[in-house]
């Protein structure tokens, strides 16, 4: 194995460079509620090639919605602020836009797909007027023209009877129908980024597949990237190139996904894995939870935030937080174990 | 947990939960019905799992809260150790839900937030008047606390206090306190983190070796309900479609709605993922229960379907493999395709 080098993840690979669509460097973001100051992102970075789904994954509150919606600008503000860090979209500098540039970004380069789409869909507008709205600001086109291409979006997604669907209410598609539409509202502009956040959460196991096979031939297909959020590792194991786990706002273990399932380095990964029933795996096969619980983003414990719940932590974990570190070709981790020492 | 025990807890025949819906403007109008739970016939042996999967809205919860008659059924029967629930009185009914508790989904949703939680748990033990004084009391719950690996000390606290893993284990001390044989699990885990759900699921099986349990396990995760169970009943639409045991049900599904739905569960190996593949052949999603289709209720997303299908239901039968099924295909005298077909057909896509 190679010696483990002690350096930052500074994105040095040059062939890799020029296929780079977005790049996040050094993202903190903060919420200020009651006195008190969340660190709900804390110097993340990563970068998202073309035509790659990059998984972020981790624990409910680890940042991984945050994330996401800093990159796009979404973040409330008060109580949240993005207040350091850098994010490049395609060369742009997208923390350095104005408001009306971000928001002609938001509709055509980069699509959001939301875990719930009734409450991101207008109750009282017709499918096809929400779908070729921002097409027709981003892209223009006659009324014929766009209801041709929403009925083309329609059946791309794969909704049966399109062309009588444009005129229903959201109300009046099932929950996979919905998302599938929310789906076609993001594809209307031919995106170059789609960021899904748990899309698939509220449906059901057969709809969740029909879904993401979707999202993956789309990807396939234009070469779109896509940043898939979801707590569901064999998800993960099916649709992503790689992997970023985050733990406490931060990514505590990076690479492909080839890598990361087969030599997790990172003892929270991990417990990630050992911790959930396999169907490729005898079935009377007991389950090693993580013990505790995730920390109080506000009072993060000292040196690695994990080491309370960490089974292999020594003293160093308690006093140095660990950096993320080059582990192989492309495999990052911040960790001060060797977990694969016996 | 051993299957061995022939013996039978729970017995449930043809079971039927409709609910009549109203319109007008003062409701009196019926509307329609919603057939949750159309016919559902099923045994849970003492000391097993059974568990039951399907997707949302073909009545697992519906068929649980049946059995307990928390909902009333339509019609069928319950029998729960010799003694026919669905003829109970009200006052024998109250007596008879102590051998059967439930634990719910929501761990937000299901305690009462203005009881402290030696209340919640301790409230079974007051309904069936099972404590000498109030130590005892105090004790029970201070027991049942230690038990599912909560504090004693965290008594007087209320739910809002604490995390959503440590508010199921709450639930489930509850569960327990009145010494019950079934529990009914109403999708335990499904809404933990699963860095949680692997501590819940441990307690499941924990308490169920210690207090030999049995259970009536409902969840749509299909690892997490391989896991835990015995035998494992696949529900469509009001329906049962195939009931067997555990492993052969993951090796060798038989109907084409369980084959479809393992085959939409992905592993968490990218390796295994790539040679998998995904069976594109169920298209569509869940029809309504309030408009189902005739016949078999999933013909209309089945690629199988033949014209005995869409007019005949078929019954839940025995094949040779010793799986109960609901399908035409697998029964000689409706069919006009085999089962053949079938497995052929799945010889091919896994070559
Ligand atoms: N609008 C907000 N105001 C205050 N705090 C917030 C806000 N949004 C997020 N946070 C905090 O930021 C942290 C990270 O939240 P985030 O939504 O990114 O988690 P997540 O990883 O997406 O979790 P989940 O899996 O539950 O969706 C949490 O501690 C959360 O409480
Ligand atoms: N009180 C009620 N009145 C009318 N319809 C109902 C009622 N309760 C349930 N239903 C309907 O009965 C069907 C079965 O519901 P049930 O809750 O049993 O499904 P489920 O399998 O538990 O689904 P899930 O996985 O989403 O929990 C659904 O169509 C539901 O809408
Ligand atoms: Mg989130
Ligand atoms: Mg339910």
């Amino acid at each position: 194995m190679l010696a483990e080098e002690t350096h930052r993840h500074d994105h040095a690979e040059p062939e890799t460079q020029q296929e780079v669509l977005l790049r996040v460097s050094g993202l903190k973001t903060q919420f200020r509620q009651d006195g008190r100051t969340v660190t709900a992102v804390d110097g993340v970075s990563f970068d998202v090639r073309r035509g790659e789904t990059l998984a972020i994954v981790g624990e409910s509150g680890s940042g991984k919605s945050v994330t996401a919606m800093s990159i796009l600008r979404l973040i409330p503000s008060p109580p949240g602020e993005i207040v350091d860090g850098e994010v490049l979209f395609d060369g742009k500098d997208m923390l350095g836009l104005s408001d009306e540039e971000i928001r002609k970004m938001r509709g055509s380069e980069i699509a959001m797909i939301f875990q719930e789409p009734m409450t991101s869909m207008n109750p009282v507008l017709t499918i096809g007027r929400q779908l070729s709205e921002p097409i027709q600001v981003h892209r223009g086109g006659d009324r014929k023209s766009l209801l041709a291409k929403c009925v083309d979006l329609l059946r791309k997604v794969r909704i049966p009877d399109p062309e009588n669907r444009v005129k229903a209410y959201p109300h009046q598609l099932s929950g996979g129908m919905r998302q599938r539409a929310m789906i076609a509202m993001g594809l209307g502009c031919d995106p170059r980024l789609i960021i899904a956040d748990e899309p698939t959460t509220a449906l059901d196991v057969t709809v969740q597949a029909q879904i993401l096979e979707l999202l993956k031939d789309l990807t396939r297909e234009r070469g779109t990237s896509m940043i898939l959020i979801t707590h569901d590792l064999g998800v993960v194991a099916r649709y992503a190139d790689r992997i970023n786990v985050m733990y406490a706002g931060r990514i505590v273990e990076q690479g492909s996904s080839g890598d990361i399932f087969k030599h997790p380095k990172h003892p929270y990964t991990l417990g990630l894995m050992s911790s959930i029933p396999r169907l490729d795996q005898p079935s009377g096969t007991r389950l090693t939870p993580i013990t505790g619980q995730p920390p109080d983003l506000s009072n993060l414990p000292s040196g690695c935030p994990f080491h309370p719940r960490c089974r292999f932590a020594e003293d160093r974990c308690r006093a140095e937080r660990p950096p993320l570190t080059q582990v192989s070709d492309q495999h990052w981790k911040a960790c001060w174990i060797d977990v694969n020492k016996p | 947990m051993s299957t061995n025990h022939n013996d039978v807890l729970l017995d449930v025949q043809d079971l039927k939960v409709h609910f009549k819906l109203h319109g007008g403007l003062f409701g009196q109008k019926q509307t329609g019905t919603v057939k949750a739970v159309d016919g559902v016939s099923f045994q849970v042996r003492r000391g097993e799992t059974l568990g039951l999967v399907g997707e949302s809205g073909c009545g697992k919860s519906t068929t649980g809260l049946g059995v307990l008659r928390m909902v009333e059924p339509t019609a069928g029967k319950v029998t729960l150790d010799g003694i026919d629930i669905t003829a109970l009185n009200s006052a024998a009914l109250r007596k008879a839900r102590r051998r059967m508790q439930m634990v719910y989904q929501d761990p937000f949703g299901a305690l009462d937030p203005r009881m402290r939680v030696l209340d919640i748990i301790g409230e079974p033990l007051l309904i069936h008047k099972m404590f000498k004084d109030k130590k005892d009391y105090k004790a029970q719950v201070h027991d049942l606390l230690e038990r599912v690996g909560l504090n004693p000390n965290m008594a007087d606290r209320y739910p809002h206090q604490f995390s959503g893993g440590q508010r199921q284990r709450i639930g489930i001390a509850r569960a327990l306190a009145a010494r019950p044989e079934l529990i009914i699990c109403d999708e335990p885990v499904s809404a933990l983190d699963v860095s949680i759900q692997a501590q819940v699921i441990n307690l499941l099986e924990d308490i169920q070796e210690e207090f030999g349990l049995t259970y009536l396990f409902i969840a749509h995760d299909l690892a997490v309900v391989r896991h835990i169970c015995d035998r494992i009943m696949v529900m469509y639409l009001g329906h049962v479609v195939e009931v067997t045991d555990r492993d052969a049900l993951y090796e060798n599904p038989q109907h084409p709605y369980t084959q479809a739905l393992m085959s939409a569960i992905p592993i968490p190996d990218p390796e295994e993922e790539a040679k998998r593949g995904f069976d594109r052949s169920l298209q569509g999603e869940v029809p309504s229960p309030l408009n189902p289709p005739s016949g078999c209720p999933f013909h209309p997303r089945c690629r199988f379907a033949h014209d005995a299908c869409k007019t005949q239901k078929p019954r839940l039968m025995e094949t040779d493999t010793g799986h109960q099924v609901a399908c035409h295909l697998y029964d000689p005298a409706a069919s006009d395709i085999n089962a053949g077909d079938v497995m052929e057909d799945n010889l091919v896509r896994a070559g």
